[in-house]
């Protein structure tokens, strides 16, 4: 194991954290990322894990905090939750020999938006943050999408939880978004 | 005050506010231009062009006088129609566009010079000396005519944006509005009701009528209660739908609540409706007269709006007496309902010699106002009937000359309104934007009852679309309204009559501008100014069209109109900027090692919205170029380290991928090995260089290849097109890994020393890890990496990558492992002063407009396969262009090499024709002691030992420069294989 220590997409050791009203949102280093693409191939589609590869603008989720994302056709992003230490694309690879895998971890920073009053405070933040219609964004739905002039995927673990996938050397532009538009939304 | 009974204003509560200083008070409810009105306040602004005094004509959106400046300091906002803007406690406001005060204007002299400033006066004045324009001549007129100003500090206020996917978007909350909203919302579709006003309600709040027998808005608020309660339906008052764009998206936005203490001052929503209802009402029209634009001169529907719905009756002193001059029924209402409550009608004057009382006023039937008096506030208009003509007092004059459907979202994509004969109206196109259907009033359906009907069975219509069924819907009774009108657009006569009271422009300068030529109604509108600014000649158009008809002697429907274009009212610009500004105003893309550089005092760069370390400041350096020498030195000295991360990655795998990357790179890059990396060169479709960087194969089947900063993305978007479009059929796949590496550049001569320190029992000697090797490795006790030994500088190079959340960890340690090696950290400025004495070519070079062989890489387009950009890059243009990368030293090394300077042979007459080229980089080399420079020189490759100068015309500037390899360090390269 290596002894150099990691830092957060902030550049710190801890990962950011802040509350608005019913509103919370969470810094996810924690979450592996792992891109897995599969050649044409008429065959059914392999389970990595027991996920189901979703179809477009899905995520499936899985044991263990394992979750599956559709990102293009015959391209998905698998998530491991608490296994970012791990060499996860590695795991992947052995899940699915035949599969193109990719390490995304430090690709993306994840941020979770929890509400802790379901679903209404959320619709109405992402309202102001993505132009999507509200059926894109029910729980299960998984959407790549702009957000304050950035690529971003929305994922909507559940009715009171989103997950935000936005490039990493942008976290703090997409926390200032999503901050911002909660602190609003608190006021 | 000329407050009069009833009224929809909360009179149990006073509000304060000042205007130019002055303090007043209103009410809840009313609107900044009935608190005036009801405080006897008739001059509220001057005229753009001859500073005219000016009062309120409208009462609602449509407002073209009444233009005031809200607040001060950084907050204050100009051009904000007093009609629209809801009064409340404090409330400080401010008159436009006066020198000195607004009942003594210095520039209302304008007005006695008014025959000079005639239609198309600027472009017959302004025309000579062409050197006055912008010194003098802009400056005069911006200083005489204009509207408000602006504060010239950073607006503090929020804004913010946000996207909302009704299946019904209903513009306009009056009757056809309500009722659309009413049915379509308890059918269950998803519906967004917007309404510029505060209130929903339209010309219900105004009319003082009565559905099923009491006041209409009593219908009103019931209504309002339902859709509250349906959780389907969005009510959204203050909320202005400005625009309607292509595949049904509209444009608005919402003015946040007069006593909302937080959140965003206004948002800009993008409202994309499977359909819109546009419920915007009707505009009325005035009839131009001699002086028809004196305070206390307004319209008729006004005038009984502001009787009926804010209590107000408009004169300067309460008992003044009230006449109104229209051309239909509909203006007589308003003399009956204030006949009825007391207020003293003078009359009515009505132009067609049938027209007979419908109330209890007089009527002058067959006569015309043709003039009016007083100074700054009506006090007479002159009656003139079968020839004879009697001034009579008044305070206050209402002017009916017929209403205009509001036709302007259904014409936004330049669809034509229509003219409809019988209703003297334009109505909207047929060819209006597709799932935008017109109801009420903006469909010429104006009566009450007509308008409750229409805006069922435009629901009706919008829920078939959807595939919903109508809902039982009861619409209140109406009265019958009479709708008699007659055609008749302007009173003829000496003076000056106005048609657009915003800009000025009378029904003289309509015939003048006729009479110059002007006859397209578009030349029109240019030559006079006509229906531009702020109010876009809502209360002018159709008028000044229907005069123009008449003097063409044309049919108003030939005459036609002016295109109409967003925005529908006027918006703010900080609203269209969505609430992103100052640093905040894009994303910033920080590296992996941005806050450990920042601990360490580095300047940063912008790099498009990368942000990276430029030098990095030792105490006693009191320059930049100190810095950088000592950076630069200590690489090709020692060692040095450099963030590279932004640098694009892209992850590239599959069976093909190896055919595929040999048909994107103009090279040779089928025979790459595993473990090797190889400088390649991809050609746009032109043929023309479009990137250069490194592909790595890590093993059989999975390629790295790396970007320029600046072309990351176009080179993914190149590939992914590639790949997708031309060659589908290739089992290839590419994902970006930018962000998910943290890349280090270890450079110079010490570099192989520092790195072995931190590798996990990797052999890097040179027998075991060449120049361009590469391999998948762990360092620092297990943490999985990749190392590239590849050179920008020119030197003994590595570049090693690492999960990104240990760049940071990674640039420590390779600091603290090195300090023995003096390992120096490098920015941007000294890896371009390195790459620029290696001669590298880098953005400056690759600018779209070179070619593989002004590279001098030519013989890297490979003829023994097909690639993109290959055969274009042979056609002759491309293939016969002489001009080639050199080197560039000063003959005097102590003079500078200037980038952008064109090359000239020394002693030609320095033209476009003699010019040979251009400097491309240049920099100072510390370890040559002078400048250097890179460029394109005609036939440079055979030029090498000879002089040129450098020219730079503009700045008078001219070196002597000497032709020399771009190498200007270790032109064998020898260092870097070492």
């Amino acid at each position: 194991m290596t002894d150099l220590a990691p830092a957060t997409a902030f550049g710190v050791a801890e990962p950011r954290e802040q509350s608005f009203g019913t509103l919370s949102l969470r810094e996810r280093p924690d979450l592996a990322l792992a891109s897995l693409a599969l050649a044409e191939d008429p065959a059914p589609l392999p389970q990595p894990f027991g996920v189901t590869l979703p179809e477009p603008g899905r995520m499936a989720l899985g044991d263990g905090g394992l979750a599956a994302v559709w990102m293009a056709p015959r391209q998905w992003m698998l998530l491991g939750e608490g296994a970012a230490d791990d060499d996860f694309a590695a795991c992947v690879v052995t899940a699915v020999p035949e599969a193109c895998v990719t390490e995304q971890t430090d690709g993306w920073v994840a941020i979770d938006l929890q509400s802790d009053d379901g679903a209404a405070p959320l619709a109405r933040l992402l309202e102001r943050m993505v132009n999507l219609r509200p059926e894109a964004l029910t729980a299960g739905c998984a959407t790549r999408t702009l957000l304050a002039h950035q690529s971003v995927f929305v994922l909507r673990r559940a009715e009171d939880l989103v997950t935000f996938l936005g490039p990493r050397s942008a976290a703090g532009s997409l926390w200032h978004a999503v901050a911002t538009a909660a602190q609003r939304l608190q006021g | 005050m000329t407050r009069i009974a009833g009224g929809l204003i909360d009179r149990t509560r006073t509000l304060g506010f000042t205007f130019n200083g002055t303090r007043y008070r209103g009410h809840p409810g009313d609107t900044l231009a009935s608190a005036l009105l009801g405080n006897g306040v008739q001059l509220v602004g001057r005229s753009f062009k001859y500073h005219r005094p000016r009062g309120v004509l409208a009462a609602g959106s449509e407002e073209p006088n009444a233009l005031v400046t809200l607040g001060g300091g950084a907050g204050r906002t100009s051009n904000m129609r007093a009609t629209m803007v809801v009064l409340t406690e404090g409330l400080e406001a401010h008159s436009q566009n006066h020198l000195g005060s607004l009942e003594r204007d210095l520039l209302a002299i304008n007005d006695l010079a008014a025959p000079f400033f005639a239609a198309g006066f600027y472009y017959k004045t302004f025309m000579w000396p062409r050197s006055f324009w912008e010194k003098l001549y802009e400056p005069l007129i911006r200083r005489a005519a204009g509207l408000g100003a602006l504060s010239h500090l950073p607006d503090p206020d929020a804004y913010d944006r946000g996207f909302l996917h009704p299946d019904l978007l209903v513009i306009g909350s009056g009757a056809a509005g309500l009722v659309a909203a009413l049915a379509a919302g308890r059918a269950g579709a998803q519906v967004v009701l917007a309404e510029e006003d505060s209130r929903l309600g339209g010309r219900l709040l105004a009319e003082g009528g009565l559905l099923d027998g009491a006041p209409a808005p009593d219908w009103v608020a019931a209504v309002t209660a339902e859709l509250a309660a349906l959780p389907n339906v969005r009510v959204m008052p203050r909320t202005v739908v400005f625009g309607a764009y292509d595949h049904g998206i509209y444009g608005a936005v919402e003015q946040a609540a007069p006593d909302a203490s937080q959140g965003p001052h206004q948002t800009l929503w993008r409202i994309t409706a499977r359909r819109a209802i546009l419920a915007a009402g009707a505009t009325e029209r005035h009839i131009p007269f001699r002086d028809n634009d004196r305070p206390g001169v307004m319209l008729a529907g006004a005038l009984r709006a502001y009787a009926n719905r804010w209590a107000v009756t408009g004169q300067a002193r309460a008992g003044d007496p009230v006449a109104v001059f229209t051309n239909n029924d509909d203006g007589h209402r308003s003399a009956a309902q204030l006949a009825a409550k007391g207020v003293p009608v003078m009359g009515v004057i009505d132009p067609r010699p049938e027209a007979v009382s419908l109330g209890d006023y007089p009527i002058f039937a067959g006569a015309t106002v043709t003039g009016t008096r007083g100074r700054r506030s009506l006090q007479a208009i002159q009656v003139t009937r079968n020839g004879r003509s009697d001034w009579l007092e008044c305070g206050v004059l209402g002017v009916s000359g017929g209403w205009n459907p509001n036709v302007h979202l259904a014409s936004h994509h330049r669809g034509r309104p229509l003219w409809d004969a019988d209703r003297l109206a334009f109505l909207p196109p047929a060819d209006g934007p597709q799932g935008l259907i017109s109801a009420g009033a903006a469909a010429g359906q104006g009566s009450t009852a007509a308008a409750l009907a229409d805006g069922l069975r435009a629901a009706r219509q919008v829920l078939d679309d959807l595939g919903r069924a109508l809902p039982p819907v009861r619409l209140p009774s109406a009265a019958a309204e009479p709708d008699g009108q007659a055609a008749f657009w302007h009173v003829p006569g000496k003076g000056r009559a106005w048609v657009d009271f915003q800009n000025d422009v009378t029904v003289k300068d309509i015939a003048l501008a006729h009479q110059e030529n002007m006859r397209s109604v578009e030349h029109l509108k240019r030559w006079t100014t006509l229906g531009m600014a702020t109010d876009q000649g809502k209360t002018a158009n159709v008028t000044a069209l229907a005069i123009m008809a008449d003097l063409t002697g044309k049919p108003i429907p030939e005459t036609g109109t002016t295109v109409f274009r967003p925005p529908y009212s006027p918006i703010t610009l900080g609203v269209l900027g969505g609430g992103n500004t100052g640093a905040e105003f894009r994303p910033r893309r920080l590296t992996p090692t941005h806050h450990w550089a920042e601990a360490r005092g580095a300047v940063f760069t912008e790099a498009g919205p990368w942000m990276r370390a430029q030098y990095y400041p030792q105490p006693g350096e009191t320059h930049w170029r100190q810095t950088v020498d000592r950076e630069a030195r200590a690489v090709r000295a020692g060692v040095g380290l450099c963030d590279v991360t932004t640098l694009g990655k892209i992850d590239l795998q599959g069976r093909d991928a190896c055919a595929f990357l040999n048909r994107i790179y103009c090279n040779q890059m089928g025979t790459l090995p595993p473990g090797k990396v190889r400088y390649g060169l991809m050609l746009r479709e032109d043929g023309h260089a479009f990137d250069d960087g490194t592909c790595a194969r890590l093993s059989e089947t999975h390629y790295v290849v790396t970007t320029t900063t600046a072309n990351a993305g176009p080179v993914y978007r190149h590939m992914e097109f590639a790949r997708q479009c031309l060659w589908p059929d290739l089992d290839v796949h590419l994902i970006s890994t930018t962000d998910a590496w943290a890349q280090i550049a270890v450079a110079g001569p010490k570099s192989r020393t520092l790195l072995d320190r931190i590798v996990d029992g990797v052999d890097l000697s040179n027998a075991a890890f060449p120049f361009m090797a590469c391999t998948e490795l762990t360092v620092c006790g297990g943490l999985r990496a990749r190392l590239f030994r590849i050179s920008f500088s020119g030197e003994l190079a590595y570049e090693i990558a690492v999960p990104a959340r240990y760049g940071a960890a990674l640039m420590a340690r390779l600091m603290a492992a090195g300090e023995d090696l003096g390992v120096t950290p490098y920015g941007t400025e000294a890896l371009g002063l390195l790459r620029i004495e290696k001669g590298h070519a880098a953005g400056a070079e690759l600018n779209g407009q070179t070619t593989a062989q002004m590279l001098g890489l030519g013989r890297m387009v490979s003829a023994k396969k097909d690639s993109i950009g290959a055969v274009m890059s042979r056609r002759g243009a491309l293939a016969e262009d002489r001009r080639r990368l050199v080197g560039l030293a000063p003959v005097d090394p102590a003079q500078p090499v200037v980038p952008g300077s064109h090359l000239f042979a020394p002693g030609v007459v320095q033209s476009l024709d003699s010019d040979a080229g251009w400097i491309t980089s240049a920099c100072h080399s510390p370890h040559l002691g002078h400048a250097i420079g890179l460029g394109y020189l005609l036939d440079g490759d055979a030029r090498l030992g000879q002089e040129v100068i450098a020219a730079n015309p503009l700045e008078g500037q001219s070196v002597q420069l000497q032709v020399v390899s771009p190498h200007f360090i270790d032109p064998e390269g020898a260092r870097l294989r070492d």
